[in-house]
């Protein structure tokens, strides 16, 4: 009552003095990579559209997104909506932080406009809706086609074919008797398992919760281990490198290979111009393995006003407007209208995003996932990489967590 | 007559020994609010299973989160490099900073600037010092490496974060960086306080530059070196941020601190019973190390 007759009188005032009033606030948290956002546009467009509520955008860094999501749900200050993504879900159900929106979804006329199945790939573990999509990506290797050219090289369709091509790449172009070129920027650090999953989780009969330990998976952590201490088509730094490195490597021709999203395809194409180009991952252990990059909303389950909430997250996700969201971050728009007018991208990059659905794949619905992803991978693989640990060990611990 | 006089000065003895106390009283009341508050909170919570994402599970589970962390190995690599780390980077600041005071005592040109630029890798923030020592340490593009391989130092660009080897010696590099302003500025006004005729009158008897120093120099200046060292251990131990910026603990656990280890268990996988008690160890451990090094300096300096 205190709390409501004191937003009354702020209210009143704030009325007096002749501003703008709102009737609600949504606070929003996202993370973009890219300095310039048009969050404020999508914003200011929003508040036009609907002048009873203000949207309080912030960006929050991605390395530490998730701790401050999570402590914030725990500590009773979590935004009223935010982006998120599947391998946090189980997590947050379980905190119950998420409100469902099966309801309001079943009313929004905009949910057809979606693209297929996606909405369908991102049920929660009990079976209800959290989470409205509003961005996809499809993880594809990135590779040097004037390098390619230059030794006479073809873009590796299976792991064997990788190696020898990114060991023909591996090269000192300068005769002093360094390195400058490296095959592969492979990230070691945080975020990196999609690379590691891509030489492991293609073989037959091996994913994160089951044959992990098997002969077929632990030889996907060797393959790894080996290109970095037998090859040497890893820059020294991978086992420490995150995104920054392996893009920022990758653009100034300190490798000739990664693996990213379309995300980083406009910097890469900005630097690079036409010696960039991009191709779906090589075939491992005798199956492809590509991760499915998703991008949701949620209205959390404390919302102030969670029609609000609603209002504001289902606006990212219409026509025009998730255009403009995607542009910012570099991804691809899940409304069908938007993605049949997508210009944003060169053709070859949607081109190796579209030709790898077929077999991209999403991390295990589990809350074991979220420790797997910051701690559990970038630890192990490190330890591996440094010749600390055997891969064996590395598998048989993330299967360990699996099983928990 | 003696009724009426003695009512105010009974009046003023009771004030005199209620005022303190009342005084003191909201700054007693922050303190057992802000640290220890969450101090026994943090123990209460170490003897239970509380992970963050399961918020209605909160099972008393006595000393089984010790135990655990006692049978783990991750909390002995991180104690070990606990050990390391202060046993290194404190004596390295406290000689080096020793050697920039003597230096700044001395008469130069220029001096103000010199006392004054000497602050900086104390002022600047934690997190600006990780990445520009990121950034100095990098293996394609840094500096470090850039200047020893033209030194002809080194033959191959060395991945100084990245080789479990050298990255602990190279956070302590940093780390010393960062800290050894604050004991140079501390010796320095220890030095100024010396009275210079101690100096002349040893001069006279004949005693080296050597001797001063020795007899002089070190005990005027023991009193603030023992203080400093005090604060700075408990800085340093409980210090996480320069490394969880440059490496997050990794390459694997080749830089995992005690400290890092509880901040890592708690806030990355939400497990504050037993980031607590690697916290609540590691307390117990270093209030050891306080109270040993101040009985034997304590004596030492007396």
């Amino acid at each position: 009552m205190k709390f409501k007759t004191l937003t009354g009188i702020a209210s009143t005032l704030a009325l007096c003095a002749g501003m703008a009033s709102a009737d609600s606030t949504v606070r929003f948290w996202y993370h973009f990579d890219n300095a310039d956002n048009p969050m404020d546009a999508l914003v200011a467009a929003f508040e036009e559209a609907n002048p009873d509520i203000t949207v309080e955008a912030e960006n929050i860094p991605w390395n530490s997104y998730y701790d401050q999501l999570y402590t914030a749900v725990i500590g009773g200050n979590a935004p009223d909506a935010a982006m998120v993504k599947m391998f946090a879900q189980p997590r947050l159900v379980e905190m119950g932080a998420l409100a469902p929106i099966d309801d309001w979804l079943a009313d929004w006329d905009g949910a057809d406009g979606l693209q297929d199945n996606l909405i369908e790939l991102t049920k929660g573990p009990d079976g209800q809706q959290y989470y409205l999509p509003v961005q996809y990506v499809v993880l594809y290797l990135y590779y040097r086609p004037d390098m390619f050219e230059e030794l006479g090289l073809s873009v590796p369709t299976t792991c064997d074919e990788f190696r020898e091509t990114a060991k023909a790449l591996t090269r000192d172009t300068d005769g002093d008797g360094q390195t400058d070129v490296y095959g592969f920027g492979f990230r070691g650090a945080k975020g990196g398992h999609d690379h590691w999953a891509t030489f492991t989780l293609g073989a037959e009969g091996v994913s994160l919760t089951e044959g992990l330990t098997s002969e077929a998976g632990v030889a996907g952590t060797q393959f790894v281990a080996d290109l970095f201490q037998q090859d040497g088509v890893f820059p020294p730094s991978a086992p420490n490198d995150g995104f920054q490195e392996i893009i920022g490597a990758f653009k100034a021709g300190k490798t000739a290979m990664t693996i990213h999203h379309i995300g980083s395809a406009n910097g890469m194409v900005e630097a690079l111009g036409d010696n960039v180009s991009a191709a779906p991952v090589p075939e491992c252990g005798g199956g492809r393995w590509t991760a499915f990059g998703d991008e949701s909303t949620a209205v959390l389950s404390s919302a102030e006003d969670p029609e609000a909430a609603w209002k504001w997250i289902t606006f990212l996700s219409t026509e025009g407007n998730n255009t403009m969201f995607n542009e910012a971050t570099g991804q691809l728009p899940v409304v069908k209208a938007d993605s049949e007018s997508w210009t944003l991208h060169p053709q070859r990059f949607v081109q190796a995003t579209v030709d790898s659905l077929p077999f991209a794949e999403m991390l295990p619905n589990s809350s074991a996932t979220a420790d797997f992803v910051n701690t559990a991978w970038p630890t192990n693989m490190q330890r591996v990489l440094t010749g600390d640990i055997e891969p064996a060990e590395m598998n048989a611990k993330i299967e360990e967590l699996f099983a928990e | 007559m003696t009724h009426v006089s003695e009512t105010p000065k009974h009046r003023a003895s009771l004030g005199r020994q209620v005022l303190p106390y009342a005084m003191l009283t909201p700054a007693v009341l922050v303190t057992l609010a802000i640290v220890f508050f969450p101090m026994l909170q943090t123990a209460w919570m170490s003897l239970h299973e509380y992970v963050l994402f399961r918020p209605n599970d909160f099972t008393w589970v006595g000393l089984d989160n010790f135990k655990a962390a006692l049978n783990d190995e991750v909390f002995w690599i991180s104690l070990k490099h606990t050990i390391i780390w202060m046993c290194t980077t404190i004596p390295a600041q406290l000689l080096l900073g020793l050697v920039t005071a003597l230096l700044l005592n001395q008469e130069f040109p220029w001096r103000p600037v010199a006392r004054a630029l000497i602050i900086i890798p104390w002022a600047l923030p934690s997190v600006v010092i990780a990445l520009m020592w990121v950034w100095i340490y990098d293996s394609n593009y840094g500096i470090a490496n850039e200047f020893l391989l033209r030194m002809g130092l080194i033959q191959q660009a060395i991945p100084w974060l990245a080789d479990p080897d050298t990255a602990l010696a190279s956070i302590i590099l940093t780390l010393t960086w960062q800290g050894f302003p604050f004991f140079a500025v501390m010796i320095l006004a220890g030095l100024q306080s010396i009275p210079q005729s101690y100096y002349e009158a040893a001069s006279i008897d004949g005693a080296s530059a050597w001797r001063q120093f020795w007899h002089i120099t070190l005990p005027g200046i023991s009193g603030v070196m023992m203080t400093a060292v005090l604060l700075r251990m408990i800085w340093v131990a409980n210090s996480f941020d320069v490394i969880f910026v440059m490496t997050g603990g990794g390459p694997g656990y080749a830089t995992h601190t005690l400290p890092l280890y509880a901040f890592i268990k708690a806030r990355t996988n939400l497990d504050f019973g037993y980031g607590s008690a690697i916290a609540v160890l590691f307390t117990l451990l270093l209030m050891v190390v306080v109270v040993f090094y101040l009985k034997r300096t304590g004596k030492a300096v007396s």
